[in-house]
């Protein structure tokens, strides 16, 4: 087996098709949308198609667990005993097991609220940041981006839960937030202890995660304002071991990505 | 009522333990740095393939035992220092080559067409290897003086039981023709020679000396 | 047996669709669930409205069936602004059925869709579904559909219950309709902020 496996050769069921995340980006109707006053995008039980935009989100999740599994997965394997240290593939190794369950769990909250598997289309961009060479940079990739993705998403969706009285999905979300708020905390414990006396690998390492935190902005999605179906969850952000500053950054990127999709949706749809 | 300052014996009647063990300090150690290095090589391999197996079930559950092995190498890591071995990873080495070679093998396949190779090489090839293994060491060592390995050995025991049960499900659920018999046999064959040629997984010995022709007392044999 | 049915946009823009073949699935669907010859169908898609912004309106006057529907109701969840014919065939019989019931189906005097509530709409459609599922040959998601009706008219068994009655139901009146509704209130234990209300719709005004 050959190490760092490449995001196109992820293996997937007859269900699943993949698509990229360019394509929602180059979107036309993204422009179409932009110019009507559609209301908070924000995701609540309240706004219209709450129902079908809850189950397409949790798909995502559940498609998004896989990819973390394999992430975490891949770190087991693709470092040799001098590059990655033996307590940090035994963390990464725990975080297989708690993907694996969040993925079952996944399932069972796509039964429960009507949602086959593959039912929707599957980007990789989540694995994407599973693929630096460096391991440092995947930690922060996956675990202080992804996984600080994962805070936001999930706390939305136990919101969600919560507001609409839906007991399952609530309880469910609170067991995965648990979890990933101790990912977080891996990352940041990590990136810390192999970068302490190597200030120039630390600085890349933060700032391929600003790209990747960038990417999972995705437009616009993640943000702390009504334009964004999910919320930055600040609170548990700081519970995970993110600093204010960190924060705050994070918000100016979500910000930053937003204006960036609107200037690309907006020049896709101009005549050429 | 029973007199607090009544004498008795250290050891209950039924708790028949005795010493010495066919293992000394430096043999423990060895093994254990042996384990240590299997189950490191187990959980690497288990991780790895989960991004290549397309089965959803089975991807779930490599992701579990993933973390078993894992924490099986860190009991193994624990137990190092314990047995007089500071530099923990001055024993955490194959056996031997052809252990080397074996493990090689097992973590070989990886196109998502090869689930059934992947799971014969660990679920009929080196689990049952490493149970029987553990399972020498469990009955071989002192339960007094190598208490803390056995302790160990019990709970990964659990674990190897539990896992090799559900990998063995899980293959007989894959295995719909004769030609994936075959595959899965063809597989079996091809790894099982390589460990033979390795003597066990932790070499010669693995299960304790063969019995000789004269009928004569051999190690493992008694205690 | 074919309708006089029409379709705007007359030619797809900003999705894949092909305006013929959901012409042609909509006169299908129509026929499979009865709607008279001589009814006129006129269907309207916002094709900037993607999936999972799935959202439908159904209007009627005598002699004509006029609808309303987001992109997303056509929309292949695998496949960005690609026509799924199989759900589009479910979508659009599910929302002649309640134009027929508007038309002379017991639903005469229901409010027009913009003016009924969500806990309203959500009953009809499980009765709507419902009816495609016992008559058979239609995609059907019934746990998703079941889902939809919960989120708005609450997680408990007594919603349950008239969810059970309303899928299998051989009829319904509006006033049936809205006596459920009174049922479901009632039960409904979630804090007045927390029940759904008439919100805002993804139908421009």
């Amino acid at each position: 087996m050959k190490k760092n496996l490449p995001p196109s050769e992820l293996a997937r069921d007859s269900r699943f098709v993949r698509s990229t995340i360019m394509d929602a980006i180059m979107d036309p109707r993204n422009q179409a949308l932009a110019e009507r006053d559609l209301g908070s995008a924000k995701l609540q039980p309240g706004r219209p198609a709450a129902a079908d935009r809850a189950r397409n989100l949790m798909h995502g999740i559940f498609t998004g667990e896989i990819q973390a599994l394999e992430g975490a997965g891949r770190t087991t394997f693709d470092f040799d005993d001098d590059e990655a240290p033996f307590a940090l593939k035994l963390d990464m190794a725990r975080q297989c097991w708690d993907e694996s369950r969040h993925v079952e769990i996944s399932v069972k909250l796509g039964e429960w609220m009507g949602t086959e598997i593959g039912e929707y289309n599957e980007a990789t961009f989540l694995y994407e940041a599973a693929c630096a060479t460096d391991p440092i940079l995947r930690l922060c990739g996956v675990n202080r981006a992804l996984e600080g993705l994962a805070i936001d998403v999930f706390n939305t969706m136990r919101e969600f839960g919560d507001i609409s009285g839906d007991p399952v999905l609530e309880f469910c979300e609170d067991w995965m937030l648990a979890d990933e708020v101790t990912h977080v905390k891996m990352g940041s414990d990590w990136l810390r202890r192999l970068t302490e006396n190597d200030p120039e690998r630390r600085e890349r390492a933060l700032e391929f995660q600003r790209g990747v935190d960038k990417l999972f902005s995705l437009g616009g999605f993640r943000g702390e304002t009504d334009e964004n179906p999910i919320q930055l969850a600040r609170k548990l952000r700081a519970m995970a071991g993110f600093s204010t500053d960190e924060i705050d950054e994070i918000s100016e990127i979500s910000v930053q990505a937003q204006e960036d999709a609107r200037a690309m949706s907006a020049g896709a749809s101009a005549p050429s | 009522m029973a007199d607090p300052r009544k004498p008795r014996p250290a050891f209950a009647p039924w708790d028949r333990r005795e010493i010495p063990g066919l293992f000394d300090v430096d043999e423990s150690a060895r093994r254990v740095g042996i384990y240590k290095w299997i189950e490191m090589r187990l959980f690497e391999t288990l991780g790895g393939w989960v991004a290549t197996v397309p089965e959803l079930d089975v991807k779930l559950v490599l992701g579990r035992h993933c973390y078993h092995h894992a924490w099986h190498a860190e009991l193994w890591d624990k137990r190092l220092p314990e047995l007089r071995e500071m530099n923990t990873t001055r024993l955490t080495v194959p056996a031997n080559d052809a252990m080397n070679e074996f493990m090689e093998s097992i973590r070989e396949p990886e196109a998502p067409e090869l689930t059934i190779e992947k799971l014969v090489g660990v679920y009929r090839v080196l689990i049952p290897r490493k149970i029987a293994a553990y399972t020498y060491h469990l009955n071989a060592t002192s339960r007094i003086t190598d208490a803390p390995t056995q302790r160990s050995l019990g709970f990964i025991l659990q674990d190897e039981h539990d896992d090799w049960t559900e990998g063995e499900m899980l293959l007989q659920s894959l295995i719909e023709t004769e030609d994936e018999v075959d595959r899965a046999s063809r597989r079996q064959v091809a790894l099982e020679k390589i460990v033979l040629r390795a003597g066990g997984i932790t070499g010669p010995g693995t299960l304790g000396d063969a019995p000789d022709s004269s009928g004569a007392q051999v190690e493992g044999a008694t205690v | 047996m074919s309708h006089a049915i029409s379709l705007t946009p007359e030619a797809f823009t900003l999705v894949k669709f092909d305006a013929a073949e959901l012409l042609a699935i909509a006169e299908d669907a129509a026929t499979a669930v009865g709607v008279p010859d001589d009814v006129s169908i006129a269907i309207d898609v916002d094709e900037a409205l993607p999936g999972p912004l799935i959202a439908s309106a159904a209007e009627a006057v005598p002699g004509k069936l006029s609808f309303w529907f987001s992109g997303g109701s056509f929309e292949d969840p695998k496949r960005l602004a690609m026509l799924q014919p199989e759900m589009s065939r479910t979508e659009l019989a599910a929302a002649f059925l309640r134009g027929r019931d508007r038309l002379d189906g017991g639903f005469e005097d229901a409010p027009p869709d913009g003016e009924i509530s969500e806990r309203q709409r959500a009953i009809w459609d499980v009765y709507a579904e419902g009816r495609l599922a016992q008559q058979g040959g239609f995609l059907i998601n019934e746990p998703r559909r079941r889902y939809s009706y919960r989120l708005r008219c609450g997680f408990s068994d007594v919603a349950d219950a008239e969810y059970d009655r309303v899928w299998k139901a051989p009829s319904l009146s509006w006033t049936e309709l809205e006596e459920i509704e009174g049922r479901l209130a009632g039960a409904d234990t979630r804090p007045e902020a927390r029940k759904p209300l008439r919100h805002e719709s993804l139908r421009p005004s």
